[in-house]
């Protein structure tokens, strides 16, 4: 199953981010989203999973995102967004209970029961099982991002877009976080191979996690292509005005 | 919480509530006793009668007067407390309320333009103001949603919170326009927008008990997803939820709730917000709790704050409105800030 856009285009108000992109995504692929602040990441993973109005097309396994029920997208892409303000103090278990809601029902969790068993699982998976009872206003900033990944992989969806899962992770958990996402890839939900396509300002850890760079700049796509050859000094300074190479050397 | 704490304090809320209830029909300046209560109850509900012993004006203050009157007080209190609940998930804001949407401002436009007009429509007799009351209310939402849609086509909470003010502010000011025009009807206007459950009978009850009933099992069937919108429309749409259809939905449920209680009673602030906090605190945030419970507090507080209201300085009544906000907001502050040192 790919995910294609053709010709997107969008923005927020009179603010054009997205100028016209054209790329697909093939399952079983880990695409890295990169670029400069503003170059339209985030955007364009909200397009990609449909939750933001635009102009183009974005065809999920031929079906255009925009005529499909949410419940129906949610069930094939997860998405972590970039911040996540939390305005009532569930629990921890309450809020990865709640990942499960789109796939309830369906093939993936029959029931409740065996969607609060995959929830405890992806407690377990991302290291918060023994935070189950806090409540989220309770946890540090690095806890609560383990918490809503932990939310993410409980939608059981094989296609899942992260934006900057490494926010607020010490360098623990971010390499834990890498070998987490390289196990689930290489893996299936159902008869799809499972997907990854992330945002990361970690250039080390988009290498650890992907294999192929997309890399937007000024909500044009200047670079699709191998991971490698997306860090190659030339291309990033390309990609940031600034001298990557040097600043990392 | 454990399932076994939390069926405890269900159960300690719901005698809490019952005795409230009863206290609120049996006090004031004529008492009963509980067995007596209890016959005029059995008495009516078989079809016997007034038992005997029991004096037929005793059973007419406690059957026609002071049961329809508590119940309603109770419903309109868990009615306000409802919609309260659902609409700060959905505009994730505990201060939120169907009121800022402007349902009690459309409302109040209502029942002024009945009262200064004198419309009166045959059918609806003693009906109309609470109707144009209701009306009103449900209008002045359903402008607020459709000039937010127009305006911003994801129906942002922003958007929705800002229109509304806008809208409450502008009926406000034809409100007050009108009342200095025609300054004759000012009195009867301002003991309206105070709220009152005086003369209220089984007639009312029995049109705001079903409404309840209905919007309670659709807000329920509804409460995942109100779990899921607190966290924001943006990730409930990344869980699967649509959250513009959830939205527009849940709105004009809780502005039905919201404009028939307003429409039968005035306007009565407070129990709305401070009801579904109290909850939170005791429950946790899961609407399948908050919704039920926040029903069972609100009615409870309200019956209260009647019970107050016509008893405090009896023969002559407060309206009820100034009771729940007397009583609510110091308690609401005590809540808000212990919970604040405690934190």
């Amino acid at each position: 199953m790919d995910i294609i856009c053709k010709g997107i285009k969008a923005g927020y108000g009179k603010t054009e981010v997205l100028k016209g992109i054209d790329f697909t995504v093939r399952s079983g692929e880990k695409v890295f989203i990169g670029g400069a602040n503003g170059s339209g990441k985030t955007t364009l993973l909200r397009v990609l999973a449909g939750i933001i109005p635009h102009e183009g097309e974005v065809l999920i396994g031929g079906k255009d995102v925009s005529s499909m029920k949410r419940k129906e997208v949610a069930r094939l892409i997860a998405l972590m967004p970039q911040t996540s303000d939390i305005y009532f103090p569930y629990t921890v278990y309450e809020t990865v209970l709640l990942g499960t809601y789109a796939s309830s029902g369906s093939m993936v969790f029959a029931n409740r029961a065996s969607g609060a068993e995959y929830a405890q699982k992806c407690m377990e998976d991302c290291g918060v099982a023994e935070l189950k009872d806090r409540h989220l206003d309770e946890l540090s900033g690095g806890q609560l991002q383990r918490v809503l990944l932990a939310r993410t992989f409980a939608q059981g969806s094989p296609f899942l877009f992260l934006d900057e899962p490494g926010n607020n992770l010490d360098i623990k958990y971010r390499a834990e976080l890498c070998d987490k996402l390289n196990t689930w890839s290489s893996g299936k939900t159902g008869e799809i191979d499972n997907t990854l396509v992330a945002v990361f300002h970690d250039l080390e850890q988009a290498k650890r996690c992907c294999t192929r760079a997309v890399m937007l700049k000024e909500g044009r796509v200047i670079f699709d292509g191998d991971i490698t050859d997306a860090m190659k000094p030339g291309m990033l300074m390309k990609i940031y005005d600034f001298d990557v190479a040097s600043y990392m050397a | 919480m454990t399932k076994k704490g939390t069926g405890l304090k269900i159960a300690l809320s719901a005698v809490l509530c019952l005795f409230i209830l009863i206290l609120a029909i049996r006090q004031g300046s004529v008492y009963i006793s509980l067995k007596d209560l209890f016959g005029i109850i059995g008495g009516h509900i078989t079809g016997k009668g007034t038992p005997d012993g029991i004096e037929p004006m005793m059973d007419s203050i406690f059957w026609t007067i002071r049961m329809p009157r508590a119940i309603m007080a109770f419903l309109v209190g868990g009615a306000l407390s409802l919609s309260g609940a659902c609409m700060q998930a959905l505009l994730q804001n505990p201060l939120a309320s169907s009121y800022t949407l402007g349902v009690s401002s459309g409302a109040s436009l209502g029942a002024a333009a009945v009262l200064i007009l004198e419309i009166s429509v045959p059918f609806l007799a003693g009906f109309m103001l609470p109707f144009a009351g209701f009306v009103f209310g449900l209008a002045t939402v359903i402008a607020a949603l459709l000039l937010a849609s127009a305006i911003d086509r994801s129906v942002s909470n922003t958007t929705v919170v800002l229109i509304g003010m806008v809208l409450s502010l502008f009926v406000n000011g034809m409100m007050n326009f009108l009342s200095t025009l025609y300054s004759d009807h000012s009195k009867q206007l301002i003991l309206w927008l105070m709220g009152s459950f005086s003369a209220r009978g089984w007639k009312h009850c029995a049109i705001l008990f079903p409404v309840c009933v209905v919007c309670f099992v659709f807000l329920m069937l509804m409460s995942r997803k109100l779990d899921i919108m607190s966290f924001g429309d943006l990730q409930a749409q990344a869980m699967g939820v649509d959250a513009k259809k959830t939205k527009i939905a849940a709105v004009l449920v809780c502005s039905l709730l919201t404009g028939v209680s307003v429409a039968f009673t005035g306007v009565i602030g407070f129990v709305d917000l401070a009801a579904p906090h109290v909850v939170r605190k005791i429950f946790g945030p899961a609407h399948k709790l908050v919704l039920p419970m926040s029903f069972i507090y609100g009615g409870a507080f309200m019956a209260l704050c009647d019970l107050i209201s016509r008893t405090l300085m009896s023969p002559r009544e407060i309206p009820v409105g100034a009771v729940t906000a007397l009583i609510g907001a110091p308690f609401f502050a005590y809540v808000f800030f212990a919970s604040r040192r405690k934190r």
